[in-house]
Formats: C-alpha cells, sequence, structure tokens
C-alpha cells in the first residue's frame, strides 16, 4: 500500500510535464518523504494504546488498525508537504493584495484524473481488507465458521439491564453471574438482548461489540485466547449510570471454568418463608 | 404589521403559552378527573406529555403571530394584499437597527439575524462543552452529578448541530448567496424572515430543556431510552420538528433563488462554487430532515398517547427510530461541512490570485458526496445487529465517499499551488482546515471498515473524529468565511492582529483536546461518560486543558469580531480585490442590492490574466437591467 | 500606546464575561454536593478475612417523597418513590458493611428474575425479616438494591444486589406507609474507591420500561457508594 502512494507523491499536481524533474516537485518529494517517515514512526502508538488482546479477532482489529495508520501516513503527507510547500514557498504578505496575479491554469486533466485513480484505488484496497476481515467479526459479518473437529460453542445469554450486565450459562443449568468467566480457546457464542433499552454490550480487549436490543436476539462469538481479567463496557448511552454499566470478563483454563460453574450450580436456592406478605 | 416586533412576539408568545397551557389542561385532564377512579400512573405521565408539548406549540404560535409571520397571508386571504409600500417596510426600508428586530424580509437583514443567532448558539454549546470538559478532567468527579451530564451532552450536542447547519447557509447563504448571483432578494423573501424566526421562536423551548427536567440521552434521543426521559425530552422533539420545518423553507427558498435568479449570462459553470456548495446542503436538507422529523413526531406520539412505534413489548422496534434518525443523521453532516468547504473554496482563490483550480472537479466532488451520503446511514449501525448482510454494502459506499472528498483536497492545495498566497486570516483557515480534515478524513475511513469500527464504535474515537469534521473543519472554515464576508455585511475590516491570536490558539487548544480524546478511545473510553476507569486519567486531562485553551482562544476571536464591528476601520467594497459579484456592489449594500443588474460574461475566477471582459462588475451593459 | 491599553483592557474584560458565564452556567447547573450518609462503626468482627471493623447502615425505601430527606412537602416530585434517609452512602474501607432496608412500597413482577436473587453478600444470603432467603419470586420485588462500579486497576470489581420484598400495602403503619418489610445483607469492602447502587425495579415514571422519573435521578433510586 505504501508503493501505491509513493506513486502519488512522484505526480503531484503538477502544471506542466515533465512534472517529477521540477525542483519545487523534487522538494516536496523530499519533504512529503520527511513526513511519511515521522509516520510510519508512529505507526506502532494505535495498537499500543488499544492495550493487550484478548482474542484473534481483536488480533484482526489490532493489525487493521496498524495498517490503517501506515497507509494513511503517506496519503496525509501528499497533502500536508504540498500545503507546507506552497505556504512556504509562495507566500506573500501585505496589507494590499499582491499587484501581480498568478498563473491563470485552470485545471491539470492528468493529476485530476491520477489522483482519482490513486484514491479509488487505495479505498478498493480498504474495502476488500475489510471484506476479508469480516468474517472475523461476528457481528456485522454474521458468526465465524467454526473449525473442524471443533468442541461446539458455549451459549452465554447476556442481558442488559439499566445499569448491569447479568450472564445465563443455559448449557450449565442456567447459572447466573455479573463476572463473565469463560473458558480459554473456547468458542463462546453470545445471545445478547436487553431487559429494557439499547445498551452495546463490549468486551474491550477481544473486540466484542453489539448492540443488546430489547425484544431482538442479536449474536455474536469469540474465542479468547488470553488467561486474565478483561473489561465489559456499555457503549451505547443508555439512562443515569451508563457509565458504571460496567464488569470485567475473566477467562480461566477449563479446568477452572469447570470448578467455578460447578460452585455456582451448587448454590441451593432458599426462599424466604414469609411469603403471603408479597404483592401488591 | 408596522407595530409588530420582538417584544410583541415575546408578549404574544407567553400569552399563547398560558392559553395553551390551560386549554391543555381543561381538554385533557377534565374528563380524567370527571371518572371516579384515580388516573392510573401511566396515564399520568401521558398527560404530562401531552400538556408540554400543547405548551411548547402555544409557546411558537403566539411568538410567530406576536412576530407577525402570518400577517400577509391573513391579508391576503381577507383580499387586502399587501401595498408596495408596506411590502417595503416588511424589508426593512429607512428603519436602522430596528429592522433586525422584526419580520424583516430583506435578505442581508436575515442574513445578519442568523449570524447572531448562531454566534448565540455556539457560545451556549460552547459553554456546555467546558462544563463537560471539566466535569471529566479527574475520574470521580461530583460536579455536574450524571443526570445533568447526561442532559448537558444531549444539549451540547443538538445546539451544535443546529448551530454548526445554520452557521454558513444562514448567514453567508442569505447575505452573500443572492448578492453573489446578481438578485435582488431571495426567490420568496417572507419565507426566508419565516425560516429565521421559526428557529428564533424554538431556540427558547431548546434553552429550557435543562430546567424542565433534562434529556439524559445524548441528541440522538434514541429510543426507548427517550422514552423514559422527563418533558425535556418533549421540548427535544418539539425543536427538532419546527427546526425541519424551517430548514425545509429555507432549503426551498435558497434552492429555488439559486436556480432560478442568477443574473443574465451567469450559466452554471460561471457560478460560484459556494453557490453549488450552498445548494447542495439545503437540498441535502430537504430529504434528510423530514425523517427526523417523523421519528420524533413518532417518539412523541409514543410519549403523549401511548402508541409503541419503539416499544417492543408493543410490537416496535428501537431499530426503528435508530433508522430514520440515522436517514437524517448521516446526509446532516455533510449538510454542515459541504457549504463551510466550499466557502473556503471560494475565498481560496481570492488569496492565491488564481483561479480555482478544477472547478468542474470540485463540481463533481460536491456532488457525488450529496449523492453518496443518502446511502451511508446504516455505517452507523455495524454493530446494531440490524442487519448484518448489509455491513458490506454500507462499507462500500462508504468508503467510496473518500473519492469525492480526496478530489475537494486536490481542489485546494491545486489551488494553492504556484499561487502568490496571501497570507490573510482567512486562508490561515485553509491551513487549519487542510490539516485538521485530513485527520477527521481518515479517522472516518477507519470507522468506516467494520473490523476497526467494531472496536472503536461508541468510544471517545467517534468523538474525537466527528470533532475534527465538525469543528476542525466545517467551524474552522466559517470562521474564516465570517472573516472573509465581514467586511461587507458589517462595513467594517476585521481585526486580523489579534483575530489571528485567536484563531490559532483555538486551533492548538483543539488538536490537544482532541489528540488527548483518540489516546483514550483507542484504549477503550465509551462515549458519553461522566465517569471513567482510571486507566483514562491521563487523556482526558489533557483533553480537558486543550478544551480550556480552545475557549480562551474562541473568546479572543468573539472579542474581535465584537470590536470590529462596532469600531473596526471601515472598509472599502472591495478589499481582497476579489471578482464575485458581492465585492463589486457599494458597502453596504444598498437595499435591493443592484442598480443595474449584471450581465456574466465569465466565472469568477479570472485572476491571473488581463480581464476587462471577463469579471462582471456593476457598470456592465444596461442592456441588463431588467428583470 | 493608550489606544493598545484599552484594546488589552476590552479583552481582559470581554474573556472575563466569557468565563464568567461559563462558571455561571456551572453554578447554576453544577448538582450541589449531596448530604452523605456515613455507616457506623460498631466494633470489630471475626471474619474470614481476619478482624474487621464492621459497620451498619439503615436504609428506607418509601412510596413517594413526603418521608426521607426531600423535605416535609416531599420536594420537587412528591410523589416519586424515594431511598431515604440518604443517598450518597459513605462506607470504611476493608470492613463488614451491614445494610438494613425497611421496604415501605408494595411491587409487582420484575423484569428481570436475575434480581430477584442475592449476590455478592457473605454466604449468597440475605435475611427477610429475620429468615434467611437467597431469592425471592419475581413477582413479590418490591425494590432491589444492586451495588455496582467500574472496575480499573485501581478499584476493585464489586457486585451486590438484593432482592426487597414488597410490603403488604393493605396493613399501613404509623407513618401511613405499608408495614415494612425488613432486609439485612452484610459484605466485605475492599480498597478505596468510588462505587454506584440503584434499584432494578421500574418503578418509575415512562409507558416503556418504567426506568424514567425517579429510577434515572440522582437521590431518588439511585445514589452513590464511597469506600474511604
Amino acid at each position: 500500500m505504501t508503493d501505491t502512494a509513493v506513486h502519488q507523491t512522484e505526480d503531484p499536481p503538477a502544471p506542466e510535464p515533465p512534472g517529477w524533474k521540477r525542483p519545487e516537485v523534487r522538494s516536496i518529494a523530499l519533504i512529503w518523504l520527511v513526513l511519511t517517515i515521522v509516520g510510519e514512526c508512529l505507526v506502532w502508538i494505535p495498537s499500543w494504546l488499544m492495550g493487550p488482546s484478548a482474542s484473534t479477532q481483536m488480533d484482526d482489529i489490532k493489525q487493521t488498525m496498524t495498517l490503517f495508520t501506515a497507509m494513511s501516513a503517506p496519503v496525509a503527507a501528499v497533502i500536508w508537504a504540498i500545503m507546507i510547500y506552497s505556504v512556504a514557498r509562495w507566500r506573500y504578505t501585505g496589507d494590499e493584495p499582491p499587484e501581480d496575479d498568478a498563473p491563470d491554469f485552470r485545471t491539470n486533466s492528468p493529476v485530476v484524473l491520477l489522483w482519482s485513480i490513486l484514491s479509488g484505488v487505495l479505498t478498493l484496497v480498504v474495502f476488500i481488507w475489510g471484506m476479508l476481515k469480516i468474517a472475523a467479526i461476528p457481528a456485522a459479518g454474521g458468526l465465524a465458521a467454526l473449525p473442524a473437529g471443533a468442541m461446539p460453542p458455549m451459549v452465554v445469554e447476556v442481558t442488559g439491564n439499566q445499569w448491569v450486565w447479568n450472564f445465563t450459562y443455559p448449557e450449565l443449568g442456567n447459572i447466573q453471574s455479573d463476572v463473565l468467566y469463560l473458558p480459554l480457546d473456547r468458542t463462546t457464542l453470545f445471545d445478547v438482548t436487553s431487559a429494557d433499552v439499547i445498551h452495546s454490550f463490549w468486551i474491550v480487549e477481544m473486540g466484542v461489540k453489539v448492540d443488546a436490543t430489547p425484544g431482538q436476539l442479536t449474536k455474536t462469538d469469540v474465542v479468547p485466547h488470553s488467561i486474565g481479567s478483561f473489561d465489559v463496557r456499555c457503549a451505547e448511552l443508555c439512562g443515569l449510570l451508563h457509565a458504571a454499566m460496567e464488569t470485567q470478563a475473566k477467562v480461566v483454563t477449563q479446568e477452572e471454568f469447570d470448578a467455578w460453574a460447578q460452585d455456582k450450580g451448587a448454590e441451593v436456592p432458599i426462599e424466604p418463608a414469609a411469603q403471603e406478605e408479597g404483592g401488591a | 404589521m408596522r407595530r409588530l416586533n420582538i417584544i410583541t412576539a415575546i408578549v404574544f408568545g407567553l400569552i399563547g403559552t398560558i392559553a395553551a397551557h390551560y386549554l391543555a389542561t381543561i381538554i385533557f385532564v377534565m374528563p380524567v378527573l370527571e371518572g371516579d377512579a384515580e388516573a392510573p400512573s401511566g396515564l399520568v405521565w401521558l398527560l404530562e406529555n401531552r400538556i408540554a408539548f400543547t405548551t411548547m406549540f402555544g409557546w411558537v404560535v403566539g411568538f410567530m403571530i406576536g412576530i407577525g409571520a402570518f400577517s400577509g397571508p391573513v391579508r391576503w386571504v381577507l383580499g387586502k394584499d399587501l401595498t408596495d409600500e408596506e411590502a417595503l417596510f416588511l424589508a426593512g426600508k429607512d428603519q436602522g437597527i430596528g429592522r433586525y428586530f422584526r419580520f424583516t424580509t430583506d435578505h442581508k437583514v436575515v442574513g445578519i439575524q442568523y449570524l447572531v443567532i448562531t454566534m448565540v448558539l455556539l457560545g451556549v454549546g460552547g459553554t456546555l462543552a467546558m462544563l463537560i470538559r471539566t466535569n471529566l478532567m479527574t475520574p470521580d468527579s461530583a460536579f455536574l452529578g450524571p443526570t445533568t451530564y447526561n442532559t448537558l451532552v444531549g444539549m451540547h450536542g443538538i445546539i451544535m448541530i443546529v448551530a454548526t447547519i445554520i452557521m454558513i447557509t444562514g448567514p453567508f447563504g442569505n447575505f452573500i448567496l443572492p448578492i453573489m448571483i446578481g438578485a435582488r432578494d431571495m426567490a420568496f423573501p417572507r419565507l426566508n424572515a419565516l425560516s429565521f424566526w421559526l428557529i428564533a421562536s424554538v431556540v427558547p423551548v431548546l434553552l429550557s430543556v435543562p430546567f424542565i427536567g433534562g434529556m439524559p440521552t445524548g441528541w440522538t434521543a434514541y429510543n426507548p431510552l427517550a422514552d423514559q426521559a422527563p418533558i425535556g425530552m418533549d421540548g427535544f422533539a418539539f425543536t427538532i420538528i419546527v427546526f425541519a420545518i424551517s430548514s425545509a423553507v429555507a432549503g426551498a427558498n435558497i434552492t429555488t433563488t439559486a436556480v432560478k435568479m442568477r443574473t443574465r449570462g451567469m450559466t452554471w459553470t460561471r457560478t460560484p462554487i459556494f453557490v453549488f456548495g450552498v445548494v447542495a446542503s439545503v437540498g441535502l436538507a430537504i430529504p434528510a430532515f423530514p425523517t427526523f422529523m417523523a421519528a420524533q413526531v413518532l417518539s412523541g406520539l409514543d410519549r403523549g398517547v401511548g402508541t409503541t412505534f419503539y416499544d417492543a413489548s408493543g410490537g416496535g422496534s428501537g431499530w426503528l427510530y435508530a433508522n430514520l434518525f440515522w436517514l437524517m443523521g448521516h446526509p446532516e453532516v455533510y449538510v454542515i461541512l459541504i457549504p463551510a468547504l466550499a466557502a473556503l473554496l471560494e475565498l481560496t482563490p481570492v488569496f492565491t490570485r488564481r483561479p480555482l483550480f478544477s472547478f468542474k472537479a470540485a463540481v463533481v466532488a460536491i456532488s457525488g458526496i450529496v449523492g453518496l451520503s443518502i446511502l451511508v446511514w446504516a455505517h452507523h449501525m455495524y454493530i446494531s445487529g440490524w442487519a448484518p448482510k448489509l455491513g458490506g454494502p454500507f462499507m462500500l459506499t462508504t468508503e467510496i465517499i473518500s473519492i469525492p472528498t480526496g478530489l475537494l483536497f486536490l481542489v485546494f492545495i491545486g489551488t494553492m499551488w504556484r499561487g502568490r498566497i496571501w497570507t490573510r486570516l482567512p486562508m490561515m483557515a485553509v491551513y487549519a482546515m487542510l490539516w485538521n480534515f485530513v485527520i477527521g478524513g481518515i479517522t472516518g475511513v477507519y470507522l468506516s471498515d467494520i473490523p476497526a469500527d467494531e472496536a472503536m464504535h461508541g468510544s471517545m474515537f467517534v468523538t474525537a473524529h466527528f470533532h475534527y469534521t465538525l469543528m476542525g473543519a466545517a467551524l474552522t472554515g466559517t470562521m474564516g468565511a465570517l472573516v472573509y464576508w465581514f467586511p461587507k455585511m458589517t462595513g467594517r475590516m476585521f481585526d486580523e492582529r489579534l483575530g489571528k491570536w485567536g484563531f490559532w490558539i483555538a486551533q492548538v487548544g483543539f488538536n490537544v483536546t482532541f489528540l488527548g480524546m483518540f489516546m483514550v478511545g483507542f484504549a477503550g473510553q465509551p462515549r458519553r461518560v461522566f465517569n471513567y476507569s482510571e486507566v483514562f486519567a491521563t487523556g482526558n486531562f489533557i483533553s480537558t486543558m486543550g478544551a480550556y485553551t480552545i475557549g480562551i482562544g474562541m473568546l479572543i476571536f468573539m472579542y474581535v469580531v465584537i470590536s470590529s464591528w462596532s469600531r473596526g476601520a471601515i472598509a472599502s467594497s472591495n478589499p481582497w480585490k476579489a471578482k464575485t459579484l458581492e465585492w463589486q456592489v457599494p458597502t453596504p449594500v444598498p437595499l435591493e442590492n443592484f442598480d443595474v443588474l449584471p450581465i456574466i460574461t465569465s466565472d469568477p475566477y479570472g485572476y491571473g490574466r488581463p480581464s476587462p471582459d471577463l469579471a462582471a462588475t456593476d457598470q456592465a451593459p444596461k442592456e441588463g437591467a431588467s428583470l | 500606546m493608550r489606544r493598545f491599553m484599552i484594546r488589552a483592557f476590552f479583552l481582559v474584560v470581554t474573556i472575563a464575561i466569557g468565563v464568567g458565564f461559563v462558571v455561571g452556567a456551572g453554578v447554576l447547573l453544577a448538582q450541589p454536593a449531596p448530604a452523605v450518609q456515613v455507616a457506623e462503626v460498631r466494633g470489630t468482627v471475626q471474619t474470614p478475612q481476619g478482624e474487621l471493623p464492621h459497620a451498619f447502615l439503615k436504609l428506607e425505601s418509601y412510596p413517594d417523597s413526603m418521608q426521607g430527606f426531600h423535605g416535609p412537602d416531599g420536594g420537587a416530585h412528591p410523589d416519586w418513590v424515594t431511598f431515604g434517609p440518604q443517598t450518597a452512602l459513605q462506607v470504611p474501607a476493608h470492613s463488614l458493611v451491614t445494610i438494613t432496608v425497611l421496604q415501605h412500597d408494595g411491587g409487582e413482577v420484575i423484569t428481570n428474575d436475575y434480581f430477584a436473587k442475592v449476590h455478592g453478600t457473605v454466604d449468597g444470603v440475605a435475611q427477610l425479616n429475620g429468615e434467611p432467603f437467597t431469592q425471592i419470586p419475581p413477582d413479590t420485588v418490591g425494590h432491589t438494591w444492586t451495588l455496582h462500579g467500574i472496575p480499573s486497576p485501581d478499584q476493585d470489581q464489586v457486585f451486590v444486589s438484593v432482592p426487597l420484598q414488597a410490603a403488604n400495602e393493605e396493613v399501613v403503619g404509623e407513618n401511613g406507609y405499608p408495614v415494612p418489610n425488613e432486609v439485612t445483607f452484610s459484605f466485605y469492602t475492599g480498597d478505596p474507591g468510588l462505587y454506584y447502587w440503584n434499584c432494578e425495579f421500574p418503578c418509575g415514571d415512562g409507558t416503556y420500561a418504567n426506568f424514567g422519573g425517579a429510577m434515572s435521578a440522582e437521590g431518588y433510586m439511585a445514589g452513590t457508594f464511597t469506600v474511604l
């Protein structure tokens, strides 16, 4: 992708051929190169800011961010280089308008054409990349295909309530939890819904996000690949305590998970004796 | 009619408010009281909303009667249409400052009225931004509390959206555009005044929202969350409905003016690019805002009548609201952005003393953006689960927009290329816009791509992105446009020496604020939160410091606007030696603009060549004098 | 020079007015600091985590706002349900907190029966009028007291949720409200932090989900919980 952008600067909107031999074009190419190198030196920042990754789809997302940043640097550099050079070279200061006007060329069809084609190519690259990666992004593109021979996915029912998440494990005797426990390296299928308004279920480090909509069941899935505690947040303003609608996702080994599930399942419900006081 | 002005409007408005309130109470509550049983609480809720809506309706109708919006139509129905003398009075002839406080039809008066109301709204919206940032300066702040914070986030949003939608097409589209195309006024001068006074009437309703319970939903007012909101939500819905009417009226008016009233010889290829930008903006608003209005009408019905358009338990869906909202929401950002960029496109040739580079590419780009922008709304709903199969198509339409947008960048830098770049403040706005909008545009490409959006949707990253476009590009462009047209609109020069300080301080503060916001966005801070995890403390603190810097810069800029307007150096009629028509008429611009309508023989970008026959002036041949 | 001074003066005045406007709006809109109800520490208690201070809080939930701290006339919304006596609560860090809630309000079916169960208390139980329980029938929930926060490296994940059995509205007590059910539960606090609690029973305004009004306003059915 960087290669495409290189072509872009070699033909900036120069009015007359042979454009690339003119001194201003060379100066701009130099400024562009410096800006691009500076930009490319910073491409690790988004991925670094996004923190650790806990799933393959988050790996994909971070890779996408890095790639887009790497592609963006030369594109931004073209515009900024031409702007910086133009302003530095052709600046005029004075209280009155300059007496002499600039040359009157009105367009440069090859440049316009080349610019359009290049931006078209870049767009296409971005789009194709997105379509390739969309399969890994279950919320938006349908669920990821399971590899042959894999364990069937574990289902977790996620309910957004104003302002608390709760999780039900229907295959484990409907045990319920406020913290999302997930076994390592096992596909987990989320059935997401809401008890009241629209929320958005977001496991930050796993790149999982799908809206929780009342009356609808939205689905997404993930394969956690790292042990640890991760953040579950709400990504859609849902009223008073939206900011505090957060909990944790704990990824543990299958054995630890089984122990936890057994522990949870062992809790025997006790109902209070004084039933008749209830009801209104 | 001659006695009506803003004072009578407020008096009539208050009378209307009180009358409607009592009438609504009698009509809606009395039947309930006559029944024996105590009203169920659900019904009380519906009644409160009904009364609130009716009361607001009473205010606007009373206000519009009081300002004289209905005088003309009523006189016409009664068969006593306005005399010429009365029509001239209505146009503000010989009235001095008073004409700015009346239902005045002169497009220049309407332009100034829009300018003032835009600045007031930006001031209020900016104040709220300062409060929001103050609350977010440190984690666990108890400054505003969640109830107020959530309301202020929504208020900041909608006030800024309204202000930025009108900030170019209102002041400059009304004041400058008719002169620029060689017209004596707008096509429908009374509709013009109507569009302004509708907004003026509804601004008090909007500003009252925090005091009648608030709207803790953000400006998106998503249902079913909006269904829980206090009656402040009714104020929001009502404001949107009136605003949509106003923008439809203004859109029809400006479009008709630009299409039908260009002076003789002004073919489309000789029409200034700014006209294209404004027409694109208001033309786009015509299909966009009715869906927003419909969304709010349905919301009002759910709240006031108990229908279930958005209530899943009654067969409705929140996705219906989200679709209606974003059908407006995405065109709307281009309604804001395009005219601001077009204003900068208009002034760039003046300050580079060069023809606009590839005028036709600019027109194609604007048309392309307009066409595509109505096909991209669902990229706001990638992760809603509403239509996963449409992710690909919407990703494609969204990303294709980067092609016409890229063309606009080419037009800007192409116009600067080998120009004689006169570094005045309007030109500096172009530099700042090119910096900001590159960042805003590129981060938009991230968000358009589903893999990246999966992580960034609903985070502070989105907030930073759209501030880079709407504030970094559109508001910056508007500041440039204001300085550029200031001499023509106020008759005085803008004090650039101090203005530059204000402008650049605001720009630096802006970049600090939103780079800090990108940081916390990448790290996963959700949008619209009153409190956040301590891991986001640094980025938020940076953001708040940047926001205060913006505030200082904007206050300096505002001071320069006020002081230059009142005591600035008197401007000549064409201080920039520009070639568009508005600079060829005297300053201050006379009523009806032209003694003799000009005839156009070329486009207004004929810099760099000997030009006796190119630029049209008011010394144009007499045979063009009739219209 | 003099002209410059005058301009500088007016510039400073403009900025001062602008800042004043922002400050004024802030003062107008800022939430006044609510009165804080501090838990009463009565001695220490032996727990599996060692000897900890034992803190007690007593809350009541009322069917309207005529009681509690909203004033004798019920404040801005006399008909809203409310917790009391305060909603801003403060407890000591690293302690055992025992909360007693007197539930004066009636109730109906809760939307999500997850909240008809007890979560996060010591041993997962709470006491209803002295009887231990871990859940109540979802159609007899009056309110819930549900505590949560924003977990971060500096702040623990905390979740406590206890259903409050609806009072029988036909048995009216001395203060004109139904005779309350008394619900008591205990949980441990960790490091200092700021948490939030709210009610999960939809008892507010709105035609849908009934989470408006009192449910969406601090100082009624939601509040802060400071561990200090």
